[in-house]
């Protein structure tokens, strides 16, 4: 009942998506404002219907109608309900149709905030995100629908995939779908601008909070997905630049090149062509990455959600989107007039156009390496894999650029400024960086990447307080306040600079954090039996038992270590589990985590009896990567939170 | 003092740029489009074309030890097993139709590797699916399995009577899968 509910309702949602695409068009040639409302309305209803589907078939995944294909394919009368409920993005159809929901929920928003205040650019705007919905729309009805009837339902459905079960994925794609979703409405607001010859500021304004929420959305999403990886595949590591993770990071580096370029052309009305051009990017690298994840032309740890039918459908949508997108840049560009120019190399315009050439070439590095498997495959019969070394050396160093212009760009002024002037204020801060340097040489480190980064790190957290310390004194005596009061009436009034600040802080946390746990894991792979103890870093680690134990939809077998640091003493239960409808183990690593460092224990298989092989690592600072990406969060809500920029008060 | 280089150079797109940027564009399309017959699960093995890890394990029959040297001379499939693997089961149909076929033939032996498995389980296995009377080696602690590089069950290798490794099969074998994929490597000769 419920899942039929839902399909009628995504079967007009469909129908509407076509006249989203098409009313507004038909406002717009033949002068009918009406025609542009009735658009506007026909978002709203696509996203109550969507929202019904979305809910009609949670219920079916509630009620364990195993009667509905999906459904059974994806859950089981044991499944916990906090998977139960979650499933129904557990799988391809479900996936996409949570990604049409959003993407609906989205328009509606776009359509009902922008409605009065962008009006030349509404109709385009609707009439695109219209396109793409219907896109997605025709995707999840006639190629991969989730609503379909089993004619013999089984007594029992087949369970989650038991990788799936772990709250790190079931908010992964959520957050990652939010992300890509979101650079559809900044993209489309792009696309208007084009077509009307209107490429001013009015679409970068309208759509800097979106891309904000969108890019810190994909952060999390990104964040989670590396987590789930930590938790749950038990390898010690969380990044692996699988294609999929890569899919990902790709909208997410251009995403933020975008965000820093925009700042350009509200301030000086430089790099229009620019800021157009990385919008269309991010959006078809978000696109890229959903065709790269649900069509398995790239295989990977991923591969539970492949299928190549619906990849060509998926290409063909993704070439009629890129080669308009891309045709009309090239074709308008030239209309659009950049007055200024860029002055001086020693000003903020000029640091920005290198952090944006850093981050573009960054993420062309991540998309060669991705798509050289792909092609070497396609023109020859080798199979080869591009892996951590070849990203270590050709990406990091050009993060590393990253981090120097990071330190500097918030301080150099707009236009241009002198070197004596660079000079005073990159003193105090170099020589802390060189200090860095220095202390880590002493300790030990011993990796050029890793001594570069702790100076780095340094330089850039100096540059970031000596502003913070210089502009709360400025404002102290200004208005004689106190400190504290200074400090608090300086971050409110500046949200968008002190929030990027926060960001920028966060991110050297995770920079920390990856420099700890990539240079300094210690990894043990030994055969232990009861009884036996190992030491690795300060822990001291005793197997006191190995025993069997169960949940509701899985049996184990469970070790518990003793671990003893300095006096304190905690319980290690790693797990080796195999689900009931899965036939493969699963492991469930045990983590003690601490603010230095992470204690990480994996159980391998029984050797002979009464001896188990075991994998324990010790990584440093982990909790730094996550910690960080808390801090870099709260920066971009931060800066979401202040509007158009103030205006400047009349002298 | 104004830089005539940043000047010139502007930022709107010159004719090589578009081009660059279409080119791309389409370039990444007809690669997704042909990348899409790939097959995901077609992994090369890099030991096909090598000389085949000789073993020598304990036999599940209880017999003489089971040794890959011994075949020398003869084609020799090894088939990877388990009786906790699934696809096994419907693999095994068709190795009990292949073994009759390699009793009728002079040249080709069939092997079964049992392994991270009990001897216990896997005769039970036999005596549930029908024994295909062919040795099975018994590999409880994976060590073969390791030298051949065998990431899951069922997998299957082919060796020439020089003792290399001449194709490598992922996943459950076919009905037809000798006329079609053994046969025409075996009449092609020994390279």
């Amino acid at each position: 009942m419920w899942i039929e509910i839902a399909h009628f309702s995504t079967l007009i949602a469909l129908v509407l998506s076509i006249v989203l695409l098409t009313a507004p068009l038909i406002g717009v040639f033949w002068q009918r404002p009406v025609w542009v409302r009735i658009g506007r309305q026909a978002s709203f209803i696509i996203c109550a219907l969507l929202t019904l589907a979305c809910a009609g078939l949670i219920i079916s995944f509630l009620k364990h109608d195993f009667s509905v294909k999906y459904v059974a394919e994806h859950a089981s009368l044991k499944l916990p309900i906090f998977y139960l409920a979650t499933a129904m993005w557990g799988g391809h159809e479900g996936s996409l149709l949570l990604w049409a929901w959003m993407l609906s929920l989205f328009v509606a928003i776009a359509a009902w905030k922008h409605w009065s205040t962008h009006s030349v650019s509404m109709p385009w705007v609707l009439s695109i995100l219209g396109g793409v919905l219907l896109g997605f729309l025709l995707l999840v009805v006639f190629l991969s629908s989730p609503f379909d009837r089993l004619i013999n339902p089984p007594f029992d459905g087949r369970d989650l995939n038991p990788l799936l079960q772990d709250p790190g994925m079931v908010f992964h794609p959520p957050f990652l779908y939010l992300g890509y979703v979101g650079f559809a409405i900044p993209y489309a607001f792009a696309m208007a601008a084009l077509i009307t010859s209107q490429s001013d500021n009015e679409w970068i304004l309208a759509t800097r909070r979106w891309t904000l929420f969108s890019w810190a959305m994909l952060t999390i999403g990104i964040v989670f997905g590396a987590y789930w990886a930590y938790y749950e595949l038990g390898w010690g590591g969380y990044w692996a630049w699988d294609p999929v993770e890569n899919a990902s990071f790709m909208p997410w580096l251009t995403g933020l090149a975008f965000l820093h370029s925009v700042m350009v052309q509200e301030r000086r009305r430089m790099f229009k062509t620019w800021n157009l051009f990385l919008i269309i990017t991010t959006f078809a690298l978000s696109l890229l990455g959903t065709f790269l994840v649900r069509s398995g032309v790239l295989s990977s740890v991923h591969a539970f959600a492949t299928d190549p039918g619906r990849g060509v459908y998926i290409l063909v949508f993704m070439a009629v989107l890129l080669l308009l997108s891309f045709g009309l840049l090239t074709m308008k560009s030239d209309q659009l007039k950049e007055t200024p120019q860029l002055e001086s190399p020693l000003s903020k315009e000029f640091s920005f156009l290198i952090n944006n050439l850093f981050l573009v070439a960054g993420a062309c590095t991540v998309l060669l390496g991705t798509l050289y498997p792909l092609a070497v495959e396609t023109l020859s019969t080798a199979k080869v894999s591009v892996g951590a070394p070849y990203y270590n050396k050709v990406f990091i160093p050009i993060m590393l650029g990253m981090l120097l212009l990071m330190g500097a760009g918030p301080i150099i002024p707009w236009q241009r400024t002198t070197l004596a002037r660079l000079r005073r204020e990159f003193l105090l801060p170099i020589a802390l960086g060189a200090i860095g340097i220095i202390t880590a040489l002493l300790l030990g480190v011993t990796h050029p990447f890793g001594v570069a980064s702790v100076g780095l790190i340094l330089f850039v957290t100096s540059t970031h307080l000596q502003d913070l310390i210089r502009n709360t004194k400025a404002r102290m005596d200004k208005e004689s306040l106190g400190p504290l009061v200074g400090f608090i009436q300086l971050i409110q009034r500046n949200k968008r600079r002190y929030g990027g600040m926060l960001v920028h802080l966060g991110t050297l946390t995770m920079v920390a954090g990856f420099v700890g746990s990539g240079l300094f894991q210690e990894e043990r792979n030994l055969f232990l039996s009861l009884g036996d103890t190992l030491r690795i870093g300060s822990w001291s680690l005793t197997l006191q038992s190995v025993d069997k134990t169960a949940r509701r939809n899985w049996k184990a077998d469970e070790a518990v270590f003793k671990a003893e640091n300095n006096g304190k003493t905690i319980l290690l239960k790693p797990q080796k589990r195999t689900y009931s409808k899965s036939d493969q183990p699963t492991t469930e690593a045990a983590i003690h985590s601490a603010w230095n460092e992470d204690l990480y224990v994996v159980m391998g298989d029984a050797v002979k009896e009464g001896v188990w092989s075991f994998r324990i690592y010790r990584t440093p600072l982990v909790s730094w990567v996550w910690t960080g990406t808390g801090i870099m969060i709260v920066g971009v809500f931060w800066a979401m939170m202040q509007g158009r920029r103030l205006q400047r008060k009349p002298v | 003092m104004t830089h005539r280089f940043f000047k010139d150079k502007g930022t709107n797109m010159n004719g090589i740029w578009k081009i660059i940027l279409l080119g791309a564009v389409l370039a990444i399309l007809i690669l997704f489009a042909l990348g899409l017959n790939n097959d995901p699960r077609n992994i090369p093995s890099p030991l096909v074309n090598r000389p085949a890890t000789n073993f020598t394990a304990p036999a599940l029959d209880g017999g003489p030890p089971v040794s890959l040297e011994f075949y020398r001379g003869k084609w020799v499939l090894v088939n990877f097993w388990g009786s906790w693997c699934i696809s096994c089961i419907s693999e095994h149909p068709y190795l009990l139709e292949l073994a009759n076929k390699a009793k009728m033939r002079k040249d080709f032996v069939i092997i079964g590797v049992d392994f991270r498995d009990t001897p216990e389980a896997a005769k039970a296995f036999l005596a549930r699916h029908g024994n295909p009377g062919y040795k099975q080696a018994m590999d409880p602690e994976q060590k073969i399995a390791i030298d051949w590089g065998v990431y899951g069950a069922p997998e299957s290798y082919l060796v020439d009577p020089m003792g290399t490794i001449r194709m490598k099969h992922t996943g459950p074998l076919f009905p037809g899968w000798f006329e079609m994929r053994a046969l025409p490597l075996m009449e092609g000769g020994e390279r």
